[in-house]
C-alpha cells in the first residue's frame, strides 16, 4: 500500500481518557495518520469521534499514553508552534460573533509573526468567498459560514487538519463542494485531513476510514474493507445492505428498513 | 481601517482635552495668561483633566476587554463587583474619618478594596485549572450585592456629613483631583491598557470560543487570566482616582464598534480614547453649567452618552459583543 510508505505525522499510542471521575471512556487507543492521508472518522452519535479528535489535537490531555506530532511529544510543543502543525475546527460554530468574514479568516495568521505564503485574499478565493469579505457571519448561508471557518483553517497553514463534523447541517451540494475542495487542497499542498462524520455514504469517498464505537477503533482501512455489513452493524446497531455496483462504487442501501 | 478614521480617533479626543483645559466657568486664553490663570491652568485644570481622561480611558478599555472575555455585551467593569468593593472600603475611610495616609487615604483604601474584590472574584471564578466566564460573572454579581448591602448598612448608621461626603465620592467626584494622583493613576491605567492591547489577538480568538483560541495557538485560560488582571488593574485605578462613573465602561465599546468594528486590536485603544474624551466633556459640563456648584460627572456622562448611543442604535446595524 502506498500509505504504508508515507511518514507518520500523528501517532497516538496507548491513549486513555476519562471524563471527570467516570470510568475510562477511551482505553488504549492507538492509531497513526500519515503525510497526505485523507481519513474519515466514522461512528454513531456519542461514539467518541470528537473526544478522539480533541485528544489528537491536544485540547484534551490523555491520562495515559502518548500523542506525537511529527515525532514530537504534543504536550511539549509550544502553543504557537503547535498551531502551525495542526488545526482543529470544532463541530459547533458560534455564528453570533461580531467579526466580518475577512477579519475571521485573517485570524488564521495569528500564530505567525512573519505571515506564511498564503494571503487572506487567496484563502477567500480558494473557498469562493472573495465577494463576502466584508459580510458578517450572520448574513451568510450555512455553507458559506462553514467555508469561512475552513478558509481560516487553511490560512493557518497547518499540515494536519482535524475537522469535527464539518459537513453537519450542510445541504448535499455544500457537502460535496467541501469534500472536493479539501481533496484538491490535499493534492496541491500535501496537507493531511482527518474528518469526523457520520454519513456512511460520504465515508465511502475517503481513502481511509476509521470506525469508532464507544471510544474504541473497531476498524481501520479502505472503505471497501471497513464498511462491511457486519462492521456497520457493530458500529451503528443497524443491519444495512452494502451494495457494490460496477463503476458507481459502493453504496449503502436502506431500502429494507422502510 | 481608513486613515481618516484613525486621525479622527486621535484628533477629536485631543481637541476635547484642550477644550476642557481652556474652557470652563472661567475661560482661559492660552496666548495671554496672567498669574492667576497660569495657576488655575497648571495646578487645578491640568491635573483634573488628566485624572478625568485616565479614569474614562481605563473604563472604556476595560469594558472592551471584559465584554470579550465574558462573551457578554452587557458586561461592564463594575459587573465584577470591583467597584462595590472599592466603594465599601472608601466609604469606610470617609465615614470613619480615617486619615493615616493624609489625602491619599481614601484612594488607597479604594484601591485595596478593588484589588481584594477582584482577587476574590478571581478565586471564585477559578475551577479545574482556569477562569470560567460564567463563574466570574456570577461571582462578581454575588459579591456586588453583598458589598452594596454592607455599604448601605454603613451609610444608614453614619452621620449626615459623613454620608454626604461618601455619596459624593461614590457618584464620582473629580473636584479632588490633584497632581499627586496623576503618577499612580497613569502607571496603573497605562499598564492595564498596554497589557490588554498586547493580548488583543488572543481576546479576538477567545470571543470565538476556547476551542478556536486553542487551535489558533493560544492557551485560553492563561490568556483569560492575563486579561482579567489587566481589567482589575484599570478598574481599581479608575475607581480609586475618583469614584464610580457609569455608562462609559458599558457603552463606549459599543459606540466604538459602530465606527471601527470589533477587532480588539483597534477596539481597546479606541474605547480608551473615547472613554477618556467623554469623561473630559462630562467634567467640563459638570463644572460649567451651574458654577460654583459642580454636578456629578458620572450623571453627565450618562445624560449625554445614552441619547447618542440610542441614536446610533437606531441608525446603524448592531453587532453582537
Amino acid at each position: 500500500m502506498c500509505s504504508a510508505s508515507r511518514r507518520n505525522i500523528l501517532e497516538l499510542d496507548g491513549v486513555d481518557y476519562a471524563y471527570g471521575k467516570r470510568d475510562r471512556f477511551i482505553r488504549g487507543l492507538s492509531f497513526s495518520v500519515g503525510e497526505g492521508d485523507f481519513v474519515g472518522l466514522l461512528g454513531a452519535n456519542g461514539s467518541g469521534k470528537s473526544t478522539i479528535m480533541k485528544l489528537a489535537s491536544g485540547l484534551l490531555r490523555p491520562s495515559a499514553g502518548s500523542v506525537r506530532l511529527w515525532g514530537r511529544d504534543l504536550a511539549a510543543v509550544g502553543h504557537r508552534d503547535r498551531a502551525k502543525l495542526i488545526s482543529y475546527l470544532p463541530q459547533t460554530l458560534d455564528i453570533n460573533v461580531p467579526f466580518t468574514v475577512g477579519e475571521l479568516v485573517g485570524m488564521g495568521l495569528y500564530p505567525y509573526d512573519i505571515p506564511p505564503a498564503m494571503t487572506v485574499a487567496e484563502a477567500l478565493e480558494m473557498t469562493g468567498l472573495t465577494d463576502k469579505a466584508d459580510a458578517r457571519l450572520t448574513d451568510l448561508s450555512g455553507g458559506e459560514r462553514r467555508r469561512t471557518f475552513i478558509a481560516m483553517t487553511l490560512l493557518q497553514g497547518a499540515g494536519l487538519l482535524m475537522l469535527d463534523e464539518p459537513l453537519a447541517n450542510l445541504d448535499i451540494k455544500y457537502q460535496i463542494e467541501l469534500v472536493r475542495l479539501l481533496r484538491k487542497l490535499r493534492l496541491e499542498r500535501n496537507i493531511s485531513v482527518v474528518m469526523a462524520l457520520h454519513d456512511i455514504n460520504m465515508a465511502l469517498q475517503f481513502e481511509k476510514v476509521m470506525l469508532v464505537k464507544e471510544g474504541n477503533l473497531i476498524g481501520e482501512g479502505s472503505p471497501e474493507n471497513v464498511l462491511s455489513r457486519s462492521m456497520l452493524k457493530q458500529a451503528f446497531d443497524v443491519d444495512v445492505e452494502v451494495r457494490r455496483s460496477g463503476n458507481e462504487g459502493v453504496y449503502i442501501s436502506l431500502q429494507d428498513h422502510f | 481601517m481608513s486613515r481618516a478614521k484613525i486621525a479622527a480617533l486621535i484628533l477629536i479626543p485631543l481637541l476635547i482635552v484642550l477644550a476642557s483645559l481652556f474652557l470652563g466657568p472661567r475661560s482661559i486664553n492660552p496666548l495671554a495668561l496672567d498669574g492667576v490663570e497660569r495657576e488655575i491652568l497648571l495646578n487645578i485644570r491640568l491635573p483634573r483633566v488628566l485624572v478625568a481622561f485616565l479614569m474614562g480611558a481605563a473604563l472604556g478599555a476595560s469594558g472592551a476587554v471584559l465584554q470579550g472575555v465574558l462573551r457578554n455585551p452587557l458586561a461592564d467593569p463594575y459587573i465584577l463587583g470591583i467597584s462595590s468593593g472599592a466603594s465599601l472600603t472608601a466609604a469606610l475611610g470617609i465615614i470613619g474619618g480615617l486619615t493615616f495616609l493624609g489625602a491619599f487615604t481614601v484612594p488607597v483604601l479604594a484601591f485595596i478594596g478593588a484589588l481584594a474584590t477582584g482577587s476574590i472574584v478571581g478565586v471564585m471564578g477559578w475551577k479545574r485549572g482556569g477562569l470560567w466566564p460564567e463563574r466570574l460573572l456570577l461571582a462578581g454579581v454575588g459579591l456586588s450585592f453583598l458589598f452594596s448591602a454592607l455599604l448601605m448598612l454603613m451609610m444608614s448608621i453614619s452621620t449626615d456629613e459623613g454620608l454626604r461626603r461618601a455619596m459624593l465620592w461614590i457618584f464620582g467626584d473629580l473636584s479632588l483631583s490633584e497632581w499627586k494622583r496623576v503618577p499612580y493613576g497613569l502607571g496603573f491605567v497605562l499598564a492595564g491598557i498596554v497589557l490588554s492591547a498586547t493580548r488583543a489577538k488572543a481576546l479576538n480568538a477567545l470571543i470565538l470560543g476556547d476551542e478556536f483560541a486553542y487551535s489558533l495557538g493560544f492557551a485560553p485560560h492563561r490568556e483569560r487570566f492575563i486579561l482579567f488582571v489587566s481589567v482589575g488593574l484599570m478598574t481599581a485605578a479608575s475607581v480609586s482616582l475618583g469614584g464610580m462613573i457609569g455608562f462609559i465602561g458599558l457603552l463606549m465599546p459599543h459606540i466604538m464598534r459602530f465606527f471601527i468594528g470589533s477587532d480588539s486590536r483597534m477596539l481597546i485603544p479606541a474605547s480608551a480614547l473615547g472613554g477618556g474624551a467623554l469623561l473630559c466633556i462630562a467634567d467640563l459640563i459638570s463644572r460649567s453649567l451651574l458654577p460654583p456648584m459642580e454636578l456629578p460627572a458620572g450623571v453627565i456622562t450618562a445624560i449625554i452618552g445614552a441619547p447618542y448611543f440610542l441614536y446610533l442604535l437606531r441608525r446603524k446595524d448592531v453587532l453582537s459583543i
